[in-house]
């Protein structure tokens, strides 16, 4: 059981203007799962896509079961037995899950696709790993979690023996994380290796069994999981102590900042995506939103901002705007950090400092007399990378280059240096590491304290619970309970979250 | 699935219901004759060709602009070999012409990442260019009568039969009844249009179309049925993606421009030898960048853009064939509108439905008091109604994700 899977040897992978790998070395044995940790920018998904042929090393040896391997594909690296669940994920919208599970190793019969016998078995692997999802559904249609879901089995049907997953519990809530879990001991059990990236020091050490710590691109230590704590890790990671929130000392106040009242979003069946939700957000408070992704919380935003056509009223700082322009939602103050960066929050393929500029193009600094202050734009740009400690080479480093969590720092940099007055805020804090999330929560109660209201989905729980002045579980597009999260536990919060309350 | 086919039966009784009530109101009888639906099919395949050839390289993520410059070379391909080898020759070196002007469009767009348009366009001004010195070269000082700078001496025409017994086709040399065409004259309102309309779609009609219009089918199938049609539509929608799984996304890209390269090219040998007899310069007449346009209002998928060409090459045949009819299908529209409003009405639309009932109500009057239409207004008719038909028909254009965005491998997302 115990024969080494995969090792990697000193592998060097350089990009114009930063080393992202100088040295890592790793060894995954088979039937075990080995956590790879490190912060922003350390160089892990970098190293993973060197192993899955996506990368190549500049310098250094991978080894596939004691043999030496050189990839020059995904191709040469799946036939090799090794899958990869990407961080962010790699999928055709406009497919069905069915199509984009089989891609690239279709089943034929009579040189047609056999969807029969595909449908058939991608069903029989949902069952077994308890990954519930419909092949038939359009993937533009799904949400996060149920989007990872497909990557995995996407995985799983090719057969791989050796799985890397970067950072897959990022987007689940805890009822997901054990289930996926679940679906990683059955996979060790089987004698699969799994290597597992994850900045969610407890879980690593949950379900890891060994664990590969990288600090700027070098491996500095493999550990037992049960010979460290979460706070050995930390250390190890970034020199630094793991972070602890201190109790709220101010109150909010009296002014409510936000009203929404029988906010509905209809949906193309029968049921509301979001049916009747009221609540009010006041200066300075901070209103939660607990519930499983897909219950309606992407929908509550875009209602909201403006993007989805909703019955009800929005009250916002004294004014109704349900009828608003988005334009002038966002003008008007409101900040939005949306749930999936790569998609809703930036281009990929530009610079950082023309991304500084989405959604601010209307106003100072960006914009004096609706012509564009360039100069402005990119010494504000840098300013960003600099208290969000987005670690890139500057200002004209495009989007794609940064790793995801500097990516997420850029954006909440953005998005906080209008100071808005109301600030939407999905998974602020998705992929960045403790350090980066401790100054995130920093920033966030520091502008809280100074007045601004916060509306904070998060698929983390303690995150939640350390920020929020009041829980809103959202069910099925309905609040279906409010919770003080002083006199709440995470267990209380998780039953709520998937049971209806009577 | 049988739901579906029957709704879509149902929707083509009614409508030949209309054209023969108006028909019958107006006396047109080039509007359901055997003639206008021969000549119909004739103007609709090169077009729905030229859309086939795009909806291949879109769905791989290319665009193609160059279909017409694609088509220009399949021409002239076709006079020059028709002549000399036989028409089936010119027809096989169309597609060949084709294919390497396409190559060109895909070295230069997929390996060397140069900007789609811009390549495109460079292949429509270039292909001009290069047949009128071919011809110079090989037609001016030959004493080939019909040959010269600007055309190619005529080619035979390839063979054309029609469905035994129903329009007279020819089995092994003996000539069977021809039991629509009989009908079609008896004059019973309904039947014998229906009857005319038939034959003329199955009757004469050259080897060449039957094969073209079989590419349909096929390539639907293979798009949505085959392992690599998949894989060719992976490369449009998520080509990193696609490159992660371990699809080869430059190789896909490339097979699919070359296909569309030979349909283009088969488009062009189509205009050279089937719909006329020879090649003549500027034979395409702008047909790439209406296939183009028919694919785009077709939501990229084979059966809406046939149904586009088709409804082009109807009223391009109607507008060729007699003005007057122009004017008789302007009720055709009318009543086409009306129906569309009451349809959208009751889906709740009520303004799209409003607007609908108006420009109906506005064709109407076009109809009763414009007696007879300005010639030019004449030649725009397949244009305009083409477009106007698409735009309502069409919901919602869903085009390819990553078409017209340039490839890098080993891109990071
Ligand atoms: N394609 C690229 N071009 C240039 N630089 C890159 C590229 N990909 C990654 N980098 C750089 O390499 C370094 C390592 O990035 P990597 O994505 O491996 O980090 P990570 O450890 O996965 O971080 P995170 O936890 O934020 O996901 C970063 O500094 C990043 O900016
Ligand atoms: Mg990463």
């Amino acid at each position: 059981m115990n024969e080494l899977a995969v090792e990697l040897r000193h592998i060097v992978k350089k990009f114009p203007g930063v080393v992202a790998n100088k040295d890592v070395s790793l060894k995954a044995r088979r039937g075990e799962v080995h956590a790879l940790v490190g912060e922003n920018g350390a160089g892990k998904s970098t190293v993973m896509k060197v192993l899955y042929g996506m990368q190549r090393p500049d310098a250094g040896e991978i080894l596939v079961d004691g043999q030496q391997v050189r990839f020059r594909t995904p191709a040469e690296a799946i036939a090799a037995g090794i899958g990869m669940v990407h961080q962010h994920f790699m999928l055709a919208d406009n497919f069905t899950v069915l199509e984009n599970v089989i891609l690239g190793s279709e089943p034929t019969k009579h040189g047609r696709i056999d969807t029969a016998a595909a449908r058939a078995r991608i069903l029989e692997m949902a069952a077994a790993y308890g990954l519930d999802i419909d092949p038939d559904a359009m993937v533009e249609n799904l949400g996060v979690g149920e989007r990872q879901r497909v990557e995995i089995l996407k995985v799983l049907y090719r057969g791989a023996k050796i799985l890397i997953f970067d950072e897959p519990t990022a987007v689940l809530v805890p009822q997901e994380v054990d289930e996926l879990f679940a679906a990683l001991q059955g996979l060790r059990a089987e004698g699969l290796s799994v290597i597992f990236i994850s900045h969610k020091l407890d879980e690593v050490l949950r379900v890891a069994d060994n664990v590969t710590v990288l600090r700027h691109g070098q491996t500095v230590a493999e550990v037992a999981a049960d010979s460290v704590t979460a706070q050995d890790l930390a250390e190890l990671m970034v020199g630094a102590e793991l972070p602890t929130a201190p109790p709220r000392s101010t109150v909010p106040h009296e002014r409510v900042v936000l009203s929404l009242q029988g906010i509905t979003v209809g949906g193309q069946g029968t049921r509301d995506l979001l049916h009747d939700v009221s609540f009010e957000i006041r200066a300075g408070e901070v209103v939660g939103i607990a519930g499983v992704e897909g219950n309606g919380q992407h929908e509550l935003i875009d209602a909201i901002i403006g993007l989805a056509p909703c019955q009800g009223t929005i009250v916002y700082n004294g004014t109704d705007i349900s009828r608003f322009s988005v334009a002038r939602r966002r003008d008007s103050g409101m900040g939005l950090i949306p749930e999936d960066r790569q998609r809703e929050a930036l281009l990929m393929g530009s610079a950082l400092w023309e991304n500084r500029m989405l959604g601010h193009q209307r106003s100072a600094p960006v914009a004096r007399h609706g012509v564009l202050q360039l100069k402005a734009v990119k010494a504000d740009a840098a300013v960003i990378m600099r208290e969000y400690d987005v670690r890139a080479p500057g200002p004209e480093t495009p989007a794609h280059a940064l790793s995801g969590g500097n990516q997420q720092k850029f954006i909440v940099g953005r998005e906080m240096s209008r100071q808005p007055s109301l600030l939407l805020a999905s998974h602020p804090t998705r992929g960045v590491d403790v350090g980066a999330q401790a100054a995130i929560w920093e920033e966030l109660r520091k502008a809280r304290d100074a007045g601004m209201a916060i509306l904070l989905i998060s698929a983390d729980l303690e995150e939640l619970m350390a920020m929020s002045d009041v829980i809103k579980v959202m069910l099925r597009g309905r609040i279906s309970g409010t919770f003080d999260p002083q006199r709440t536990t995470l267990e209380q919060l998780g039953v709520a979250m998937t049971v209806a309350s009577a | 699935m049988k739901s579906r086919s029957m709704r879509w039966s149902a929707y083509g009784i009614l409508g030949v219901l209309v054209f023969s009530l108006v028909r019958a109101i107006t006396g047109s009888s080039d509007l359901t004759s055997v003639g206008t639906f021969n000549a119909a099919l004739l103007l609709a395949i090169p077009i729905a060709l030229a859309g086939l050839g795009g909806l291949f390289s879109e769905r791989a993520g290319v665009v193609n602009i160059g279909l017409e410059g694609m088509m220009v070379m399949g021409t002239w391909a076709a006079g020059f070999w028709g002549y000399q080898r036989g028409p089936w020759m010119g027809i096989v070196m169309a597609v060949i012409f084709g294919t390497i002007a396409a190559a060109v469009h895909a070295v230069a767009t997929i390996s060397f990442g140069v900007d789609h348009v811009v390549s495109g366009v460079a292949i429509n001004l270039i292909a001009p260019g290069i047949v009128r010195y071919l011809s110079v070269i090989v037609y001016q000082d030959s004493n080939i009568p019909g040959a010269g700078p600007t055309q190619s001496p005529s080619v035979q025409s390839i063979g054309s039969n029609g469905l035994p017994f129903l329009s007279g086709g020819h089995v092994l040399g003996w000539q069977s009844p021809d039991l629509l065409g009989s009908i079609g004259a008896k004059g019973w309102f309904f039947i014998s249009d229906i009857s005319r309309i038939l034959r003329g779609l199955t009757g004469d009609v050259s080897y060449v179309t039957m094969l073209c219009l079989l590419l349909f089918p096929l390539s639907w199938y293979l798009l949505w049925r085959t392992k690599f049609g998949l894989r060719l539509r992976s490369a449009g929608e998520a080509p990193v993606a696609a490159e992660s799984l371990g699809v080869n996304v430059y190789r896909v890209k490339y097979i699919g421009v070359l296909i569309s390269g030979a349909l283009a090219g088969l488009a062009g040998g189509f205009l050279a030898i089937v719909a006329s007899s020879n090649y003549q310069e500027g034979q395409t007449g702008g047909r790439g960048f209406i296939g183009l346009a028919a694919m785009l209002f077709g939501n990229w998928r084979p059966g809406g853009l046939l149904m586009g060409s088709a409804l082009f090459g109807f009223s391009d045949a109607l507008q060729l064939r007699a003005s007057d009819a122009v004017h008789s299908a302007l009720l055709v529209i009318a009543i086409g509108f009306a129906v569309y409003a009451v349809a959208q009405w009751r889906q709740g639309r009520r303004v799209g439905g409003a607007v609908t009932l108006a420009l109906g109500l506005g064709v109407f009057a076009l109809f009763t008091y414009v007696k007879e239409l300005p010639g030019p207004f004449v030649t725009m008719t397949p244009y305009v109604t083409t477009l106007v038909v698409l735009s309502l028909a069409t919901q919602r254009l869903r085009m390819p994700a990553k078409d017209g965005v340039p490839y890098r491998k080993g891109g990071d997302s």
